[in-house]
């Protein structure tokens, strides 16, 4: 199963790089190729880090492949391409959080996160969560994905809106008890 | 905008790049900024007699150790301007070039007779040596910025100090037309007191410069 998800990374990077140099040499169309993959991989990348829901997911998908395109003439043909794009990617996150004032650390991870591909089970359990939370308000919605998927704290969650830790905690506590109800007559 | 869209729009603007752009874009900076700073030392500055000094192992000693410095400091830039590549060796090289130095200054002044040795180090020019650099740095520096700002540096403060570095190197290059000091000990003092102030300049504005 590990061996499968790496060599499927190993594919996709070895894919890309021949898409990315073909492109460099004037070929559109397998310049378009790269950008498509390209974005399928960094909207998996944001959704995970931002909340699938998130409006700027694909603001940010976008940013990025403009960047990559602006910035075409700094790849270096003889270095592996996911790097380079992951650097791009995770520079957008980071000015993103800081256009939001908001103080977060984004960890340094292998380059290969950006190529990391979802199991089916880890898929199922994700479509369920969202299906569950699609029974939210947006709001509740929101703060729950923030503070119970996301990690946020719900202090980060309260500042964000500008409400009360407290009206936050209430928000959370009349979610999860709405959930609870949909989970049990779902299982009856 | 879709994102289907953008990609077709970005695939119909994508001409060749022919390869080895970043390095031919610092080049470039490095030509257009030197060129102003050696304007400045043989106009202003005055160079020494090229044919006199040009014999003379200190001259090259202050432009081989000038020189190795700049290729140091334009190899990490290129390698901070390149997102995904690490700068391994180039540091350690820069270490080894001021380790070098130091050392060939440290056993000249031991050799010294002490009574000349504050003369051998301070020479007749450490007060403005430094300074001088800095400001020869300024115009290559600003070219640099411009030139990396094309590329995609992603720790800009990093990138800036690498900048500044590769500035105030290529400055005391040029300098060194110039300069008539002699001693190792000064060249390693002072012309790296100038470069390092450079390095400063350059990451201290090298975030707000360099962002893309």
């Amino acid at each position: 199963m590990a061996d499968n998800a790496a060599a499927r990374k190993y594919d996709a990077e070895a894919r890309m790089r021949r898409l990315m140099v073909e492109g460099l040499d004037g070929d559109s169309r397998a310049y378009r190729d790269l950008l498509s993959e390209l974005s399928r991989c960094l909207r998996g990348y944001f959704a995970r880090r931002l909340g699938a829901s998130s409006a700027d997911v694909e603001d940010l998908v976008q940013e990025t492949l403009l960047a990559v395109h602006l910035k075409r003439a700094s790849y270096d043909r003889s270095l592996p391409f996911t790097p380079w794009a992951y650097a791009m990617a995770r520079y957008k996150l980071v000015d993103h959080f800081r256009r939001n004032s908001r103080r977060v650390h984004i960890p340094l991870e292998d380059a290969g996160i950006l190529l990391a591909v979802e199991t089916s089970e880890e898929g199922a359990v994700r479509a369920d969560v969202h299906r569950l939370l699609d029974r939210l308000a947006v709001r509740q919605r929101n703060v729950m994905e923030e503070v119970k998927i996301l990690g946020f704290t719900v202090e980060e969650a309260a500042q964000k809106r500008g409400v009360t830790a407290v009206s936050v905690r209430v928000m959370l506590h009349r979610s999860l008890r709405l959930l609870s109800r949909a989970v049990r007559n779902e299982d009856q | 905008m879709k994102t289907n869209d953008l990609i077709e729009l970005l695939a119909r603007q994508a001409p060749a790049e022919p390869p080895g752009q970043a390095g031919r874009r610092l080049g470039a900076a490095l030509a257009l900024g030197g060129s102003i700073s050696l304007g400045v030392v043989v106009l202003w500055l005055h160079c020494q007699p090229l044919l006199v000094a040009g014999a003379q192992p200190w001259f090259w000693m202050k432009a081989a150790f000038t020189a190795l410095l700049t290729a140091v400091g334009v190899a990490m830039v290129r390698r901070l301007a390149t997102p995904g590549a690490a700068a391994r060796i180039a540091p350690w090289l820069g270490v080894a070039v001021i380790v070098a130095m130091g050392s060939l200054g440290i056993s000249q002044l031991l050799s010294t007779p002490s009574a000349l040795r504050m003369t051998v180090w301070l020479g007749q020019s450490w007060k403005v040596c430094a300074l001088l650099i800095l400001l020869l740095a300024l115009p290559i520096y600003v070219a640099l910025v411009f030139a990396v700002r094309t590329l995609a540096p992603t720790r800009l403060r990093l990138s800036g100090a690498a900048a500044g570095f590769s500035a105030g190197a290529f400055a005391a290059t040029l300098y060194g037309l110039h300069c008539p000091e002699q001693a190792a000990a000064f060249v390693m003092t002072w012309y790296s007191l100038g470069i390092a102030a450079s390095a400063a300049m350059g990451a201290l504005t090298g975030p707000r410069l360099l962002r893309w």
